[in-house]
């Protein structure tokens, strides 16, 4: 599992660099969506740590915990389709797919 | 263009983003996606940034089958920075300006998608989030109680609490059974 948190630390670095890039190039919206993606990456490695350490939980517990995220987030996105929210919408659509990626690597890393 | 107008065209404008979505329609008429791929940016992000240049009156969209359709709105592009620079504010008064911002604010913070958060308990906050379930309510229009809860218990699980206070603060009347919008 180092491997899956290392993963997520790098992805929060370069999302960090990003987001500053972004700033300087002036382009303040997308460095907020690139905030927002950091964020998961940022948020995922917290809770990823906690369950590892946490006796009795793993693999599993992760996979749980990443599959409710899943759940939690495409309700918001449909709340916000629903609604014609379209900042919600981008929003929302920003922490889905930085969630699919961290979905797919942990997959890879833990053959699960 | 009013001072408030150029106040938006300007902060639409400020954003690298959002100028080369205007120079890519320079060149004419787009839908989302093919902006999304000439700009590496989601398509999402695509449609966040067109809303803020079709509030600033910059661009408009049209419906073409599945596709939103994106062009520039001309008669903006072609004002001067000189018009926008002179533009005038609005007449309205400051003060109520002011309240209809912080109005707004509340009705964000305990608002989402027309589901109240929480009761607020500060007296001022609460009576805007009244005000706006009272929204609700036809003036005029005589409610029996059940009619009154089935059109707040969607809005918030503990209706007769904020039924009571809608009554106190007389937003609606009481009258035996029925209810009436006073404000």
């Amino acid at each position: 599992m180092n491997e899956f948190i290392t993963y997520l630390s790098i992805k929060v670095e370069e999302g960090k660099a990003e987001t500053a890039s972004l700033l300087a190039e002036g382009r303040t919206d997308d460095a907020n969506f690139a905030k927002v993606r950091t964020n998961i990456y940022d948020v995922c490695r917290t809770v990823s740590q906690a369950l590892i350490n946490r006796p009795g939980a793993g693999t599993d517990a992760i996979k749980a915990q990443l599959e409710r995220f899943r759940t939690e987030w495409s309700s918001a996105l449909e709340k916000a389709k629903q609604h014609d929210n379209i900042h919600g919408i981008a929003v929302e659509e920003t922490k889905l797919a930085a969630l699919d990626d961290i979905i797919a690597h942990f997959q890879e890393v833990a053959g699960a | 263009m009013t001072q408030e107008n150029a106040l938006k065209l300007f902060k639409c404008l400020s954003d690298t983003s959002r100028l080369r979505i205007v120079q890519s329609l320079t060149q004419g008429e787009m839908y989302t996606e093919l902006l999304a791929e000439r700009l590496n940016l989601t398509p999402s992000t695509v449609s966040f940034h067109m809303k803020k240049l079709e509030e600033a009156g910059l661009a408009v969209s049209r419906k073409e089958q599945y596709y939103t359709v994106y062009s520039l709105n001309r008669e903006m592009l072609d004002k001067t920075i000189y018009e926008a620079a002179v533009s005038e504010p609005e007449q309205a008064d400051e003060q109520q300006k002011r309240e209809e911002e912080y109005r707004r604010k509340v009705i964000r913070a305990f608002f989402e998608y027309g589901k109240l958060r929480s009761i607020p308990v500060q007296r001022k906050k609460k009576l805007i989030c009244y005000e706006q379930i009272a929204a609700h309510f036809e003036i005029g229009k005589v409610y029996e109680e059940k009619e009154v809860n089935e059109i707040i218990s969607p809005i918030h699980e503990d209706y007769c609490t904020i039924r009571r206070d809608m009554i106190s603060e007389g937003i609606l009347r009481r009258d035996g059974n029925w209810y009436i919008r006073l404000k």
